[in-house]
């Protein structure tokens, strides 16, 4: 194990949030087992004020937890100068078991988290407080994988050996490795490209229709189909290498950090879109959110087509 | 209708404010809550107000169950239903008498144009005009407090609370506010008032007097 002033930030903040997020779920399952909006009860008027305390402190987590988000994955990509044999976070992450299910842990709850504060602000909106028991139940799910999060990634860090040489993401991500991955990226790009630009048109079609159960649906498809085409084609022109699929290496400087933007813009769009199949909000909430998902979800297509299609331009042939 | 149903409230887990306190009031009645410092006059007022919660019982003003409002609610409530005048006014010392009385308008958006009507209708009505533009910690107490009924009913409100009213003002100035409240009246507003002021005992716009020792009810 080896401490860096990045580690110990996020060591620090993860006790934090061990703290307050346990007051959170001490409170939350109280109110999911005694609350009861009818009651005037000394005890019920305590639930009360106890859950505005919760919402508050679970909302505090959460705004902390998207930069921090952030921060995490340039600590990956900063520990990669000190792991022999990473060339960026992609081999931090694979140089321990634990490195791949803690990043998809953490998407996880990123998506969960929002959803939450989705609820609250909607369960917020009317007197009788509709979704109070289902978000504090929500919280106490995202609680323990909040903290089976903070252990992996405690267990992880605890667990780099600095004197171990790690695969760099060439290694990872190559279509001649022995993985699902490998296979996934061996997959013609035409049938990728298909579905990613199928899966878009019909998110505009049921856009067009107002159907939310089916456009929140393909926001699910499309956040895994981006991924995918983002490390199996888009990728390759964004570095302008037919044999680099790193998801990471597009955080770094050398690509303008454009990884930054296409995973916040992936993130926003389809969060919005996932949520209207999910919430109940009335005619303007649920417009504004259909636009916001479509504008960001347009944004990424945009961005990601533009550049095979600039070294097109270019160049004159495809990779 | 407001009705305080078994209603108890208990500070800091054991200064007991109120205790086990029934109480109904009528649309449009004046009603005089009587009783010494720290008899639980005061939490009264502050709970139909919804300025806090009971720790047992509940609040209801027309079947709305105020004490089960979340904050923001309870916040918007208040806003459109109840004006109070507090004992010490709580007006802003370095703001003009207009901004003050505007205070209660400010988070409803409203177009300048109608807020303006609006101030000086009501700057009018309690005959403090004149002040419109005078910054309030320039005026005398009996000018602040017309200022504070002023705002009180800028959103004119079907409820009125006030606490201990009167204890800042001489008598001449006293009996100009009941002759305001007397004006209230007339427009069938609920009107509570929690005083030890003897003034108000006997007066004939009263229709009931509640007294109130150590939390209960006499």
């Amino acid at each position: 194990m080896f401490l860096t002033p990045e580690i110990i930030t996020l060591t620090v903040l993860n006790f934090l949030f061990v703290i307050f997020a346990t007051i959170a779920f001490v409170n939350a399952l109280k109110i999911v087992l005694y609350y009861n909006a009818d009651a005037t009860t000394s005890y019920q008027y305590a639930l009360e004020k106890k859950s505005y305390l919760s919402a508050t402190i679970i909302k505090f987590i959460f705004y902390v937890k998207i930069p921090l988000f952030i921060f995490f994955v340039y600590t990956l990509d900063s520990l990669s100068n000190l792991l022999p044999g990473a060339m960026c976070a992609a081999g931090v992450v694979s140089a321990t078991s634990y490195g791949t299910p803690l990043l998809f842990l953490k998407i996880l709850n990123l998506y969960i988290f929002a959803f939450w504060i989705v609820l609250n602000d909607e369960d917020m909106k009317y007197e009788g407080q509709p979704y109070l028991k289902k978000k504090f139940l929500l919280f106490c799910v995202a609680y323990f994988l909040l903290i089976a999060e903070i252990v992996l990634e405690s267990v992880m860090f605890g667990a780099m050996d600095i004197n171990s040489v790690v695969d760099c993401c060439g290694a990872i991500f190559s279509t001649t490795s022995q993985t699902y991955l490998s296979e996934i990226l061996a997959t013609s790009p035409t049938v990728l490209l298909g579905l990613f630009y199928g899966v878009f048109l019909l998110m505009i079609v049921s856009y067009i229709f107002k159907n939310r159960y089916i456009y929140s649906f393909l926001n699910i498809l499309f956040v895994l189909i981006s991924l995918i085409t983002l490390i199996a084609f888009f990728g390759t022109y964004i570095y302008e290498q037919p044999t680099h699929h790193c998801p990471f290496c597009l955080l770094q400087s050398d690509y303008n950090y454009i990884g930054y933007f296409l995973y916040i813009v992936l993130f926003v769009g389809t969060f919005f879109g996932f949520t209207l199949g999910i919430i109940e909000f009335d005619d303007q909430e649920l417009q504004k959110r259909f636009h916001i998902s479509l504008l960001y979800n347009s944004l990424y297509v945009a961005v990601v087509s533009y550049y095979p299609l600039l070294y097109y331009v270019k160049n004159g042939v495809w990779l | 209708m407001i009705e305080i149903k078994n209603v108890s409230k208990i500070y800091d887990g054991n200064i007991v404010a109120l205790q086990d306190i029934n109480l109904r009031f009528k649309e449009g009645e004046l009603i005089i809550l009587k009783g010494v410092s720290g008899s639980g006059k005061s939490t009264i007022l502050s709970l139909i107000a919804g300025l806090s919660k009971p720790t047992l019982g509940e609040i209801t003003v027309d079947k709305k169950k105020i004490s089960k409002l979340p904050d923001h609610f309870a916040a918007s409530y208040r806003r459109d239903n109840i004006g109070i005048v507090f004992q010490k006014y709580n007006l802003i010392p370095t703001l003009s008498v207009t901004e003050n009385v505007l205070l209660p308008l400010f988070p409803l958006n409203l177009p300048r144009e109608l807020m303006k009507e609006k101030s000086s209708n009501v700057l009018q009505k309690f005959s403090i005009e004149h002040k419109a533009n005078v910054i309030v910690k320039n005026l005398s107490g009996g000018e602040q407090q017309r200022v504070a009924i002023a705002r009180a009913n800028i959103n004119d409100p079907k409820i009125i609370l006030a606490d201990e009213p009167t204890a800042n003002l001489d008598e001449k100035l006293s009996l100009e506010f009941i002759e305001i409240l007397r004006e209230l009246k007339s427009k069938k507003r609920t009107i509570i008032i929690a005083t030890h002021d003897p003034l108000f005992f006997d007066l004939d716009i009263v229709d009931r007097t509640v007294s109130i020792e150590h939390g209960k009810l006499l």
